[in-house]
């Protein structure tokens, strides 16, 4: 395990978000996210966990709180380790294109996939540069050599570059999770945020998408925020683990640490661990 | 509170309804007695529903179940009743019975049904003469029945090519779940589905009218009050399609900082480009229909043979249009449910 200690890519501080609707889905929740970390979020269905995530890259805008992105500066160099320059920027205050621009920054890869299906695998991961392309050229498919050769390699790192053209409906589920994975690399994002990203796998797929996050994670150095069902996943992939209950923060720590007497606190009195191999 | 207003408000209506129509039995005015007291019968009519309402708010007092109660009020909010009743034994089923019976009885006058008038013999052999005409086509217009169809074809096809391109852009601005996001778009969407309901309340034949006297008479005046017609009806049924899209590419999109018009060309467009086409072609198929029957109020195509062949009363030239109408009808219909299948 690395240290844990390089400087936080992500400072959430008493972030609440009640829904039109009345439900308080965030009650005050507060952490830090370090670069390169792999987060994962855990809790019951209903405790804040996707809400949280659509926070931070505003498909959801808070009620209240702070989520400050430290943001790398684009002029420093990127070399990883060093401590690089950063612009720090609240997320939950941002409007408009304000909003886009920090969607670029930030990945997100959902449970249902969300590819569209009736374009093809290529087209899938192309759409991870739409953010850094005008709308004109996007429409017009007009996507330069260097971006389609990016693609590419970023399907090969998911391990289904010979699906390339193929439609995206063709794909099993693992193999379309996989795309997604890869159109979130394009946008070569400095932070990837997963819901739910193996629940609507089956167990031996579920691994192998879990195994390519682990890589990204380690081999890109990406930052990755991912909320999880299974406690038996996390300890095998966690940096580090936060557990979420009715909107409030009630775990921070090491993985490991979650015990039974955690684990009946975290998912009320009567819940069992279900193992997944 | 707005319940009751409503079911009251309906109850005093049936309630007027059905006791004018008892003095109009009694008294059997004819339309220009009517017209003549216009202002006699109206204040009646206002005094009967006056007095309805008050009948049906008597009727809640005792908690008597009205037809206005089985409508307008929630299920779980009426008093349930413990035995089971049939129908026509309740007090509403007593009312609705009524009203339908009165309805059918108006209607029935109204209408001036008069079955015999079938079956007299003047009137029969005057029937078949006609059939026979018609049923002994005259081929010699065919060339020229032809060349008006084609017009017909292309008249509802410029409509349907030059309505969807329109109504394509109009969709995304009506839908609900792209616009109402925002207060402007609300209101943007709101407008534009009243002008849609506005002109597709208007038939075509009456757009051709207007058309052409704008115009002139011809295939353009038919163009344009199909297109019209057509921009209305085809981004109302766009933008349902719109609304029912997924929302999980929608998020997709989103997530990777796209644009709104991004979002709109890459998740939506191709979650509706098929039932789009689908509905196009349907959408030809009826203007063609249409197209054919413009000619009588000057808008181009095979009614204006039509028209003149009728007012001539040249029953054989008229049964080879007809037949001319019928297979392009048909051979369109049967082409664009095979292309709609094709396209699911």
């Amino acid at each position: 395990m690395r240290e844990p200690l390089s400087q936080p890519v992500l400072s959430i501080k008493n972030l609440e978000k009640t829904y039109p609707n009345g439900v308080r889905a965030l009650k005050g929740v507060s952490f830090n996210v370090h670069r390169g970390e792999f987060l994962v979020i855990i809790g019951l269905s209903g405790s804040g966990k996707s809400t949280l995530l659509r926070c931070v890259n505003r498909l959801h805008s808070p009620s209240s709180g702070e989520i400050v992105f430290h943001q790398r500066s684009t002029t420093s160099s990127t070399t990883s380790s060093t401590v690089s320059n950063t612009a720090s920027i609240d997320i939950a205050q941002a409007k408009g294109r304000e909003i886009l621009e920090i969607r670029r920054h930030i990945a997100m890869i959902f449970q249902h996939f969300n590819l569209i299906e009736r374009h093809s695998v290529l087209n899938n991961v192309l759409h991870g540069a739409l953010g850094r392309t005008s709308a004109l050229r996007s429409l017009l498919g007009l996507y330069s050599p260097a971006e389609r050769a990016k693609a590419l390699s970023y399907l090969e790192l998911v391990g289904i570059s010979d699906k390339s053209i193929h439609r995206a409906s063709q794909l099993s589920g693992g193999q379309q999770q996989r795309v997604a994975i890869a159109r979130a690399l394009m946008q070569s994002p400095e932070l990837l945020l997963a819901d739910e990203p193996v629940a609507s796998l089956d167990p031996a797929t579920c691994h192998v998408v879990m195994d390519y996050l682990k890589k990204i994670n380690r081999e890109l150095n990406l930052t990755i925020i991912c909320n999880l069902h299974f406690l038996s996943l996390v300890r095998q992939y966690a940096d580090r683990v936060i557990a979420l209950k009715a909107g409030e923060l009630v775990y921070d720590g090491d993985p490991k640490q979650i015990d039974d007497a955690w684990f009946s606190r975290i998912y009320g009195e009567s819940a069992k661990e279900v193992h997944i191999n | 509170m707005n319940q009751t207003f409503r079911r009251t408000i309906f109850d005093a209506c049936v309630f007027a309804y059905l006791i004018a129509f008892a003095f109009l039995v009694a008294l059997r005015p004819d339309s220009d007695r009517l017209i003549e007291n216009m202002t006699f019968y109206v204040s009646v009519t206002i005094g009967l529903a006056v007095m309805g309402g008050l009948f049906s708010l008597g009727l809640r007092q005792k908690s008597v179940i009205t037809l206005g109660d089985i409508i307008y009020t929630p299920r779980y909010l009426q008093p349930k009743s413990t035995t089971p009743t049939p129908l026509y034994r309740t007090f509403w089923g007593a009312q609705l019975l009524a009203t339908l019976v009165v309805t059918f009885v108006l209607g029935w006058v109204i209408t001036d049904i008069n079955p015999l008038r079938l079956l007299e013999t003047e009137a029969i052999t005057g029937a078949m003469r006609l059939f026979g005409e018609i049923a002994t086509p005259d081929w010699s217009i065919l060339p020229k029945a032809t060349i008006k169809i084609i017009e017909s074809i292309f008249i509802a096809f410029m409509a349907t090519a030059l309505s969807t391109p329109i109504a394509f852009v109009l969709s995304f601005l009506s839908a609900r779940n792209i616009m109402g996001k925002a207060w402007l778009g609300s209101v943007v969407c709101g407008l534009l589905r009243i002008g849609f309901n506005l002109s597709r309340s208007i038939e075509p034949i009456l757009w051709a009218i207007i058309f052409s006297v704008w115009v002139s008479f011809g295939p353009f005046a038919g163009m344009l009050a199909l297109m019209v017609h057509s921009i209305a009806s085809l981004a109302k049924q766009y933008s349902e399609i719109v609304e029912g899209v997924a929302d999980g590419p929608i998020e997709g999109i989103e997530a990777t900082g796209a644009g709104a018009v991004q979002v709109v060309w890459f998740a939506v467009v191709p979650q509706v480009v098929l039932p789009y086409i689908s509905y196009t072609i349907y959408r030809w198929d009826t203007n063609l229909r249409m197209a054919t029957i413009l000619g009588f109020v000057g808008g181009g195509g095979i009614g204006t043979l039509l028209m003149e062949y009728q007012g001539q009363s040249r029953w054989p030239q008229v049964g080879t249009i007809i037949v001319v109408m019928a297979f392009v009808v048909w051979l369109m219909d049967a082409f664009s449910s095979h292309v709609r299948s094709a396209v699911k």
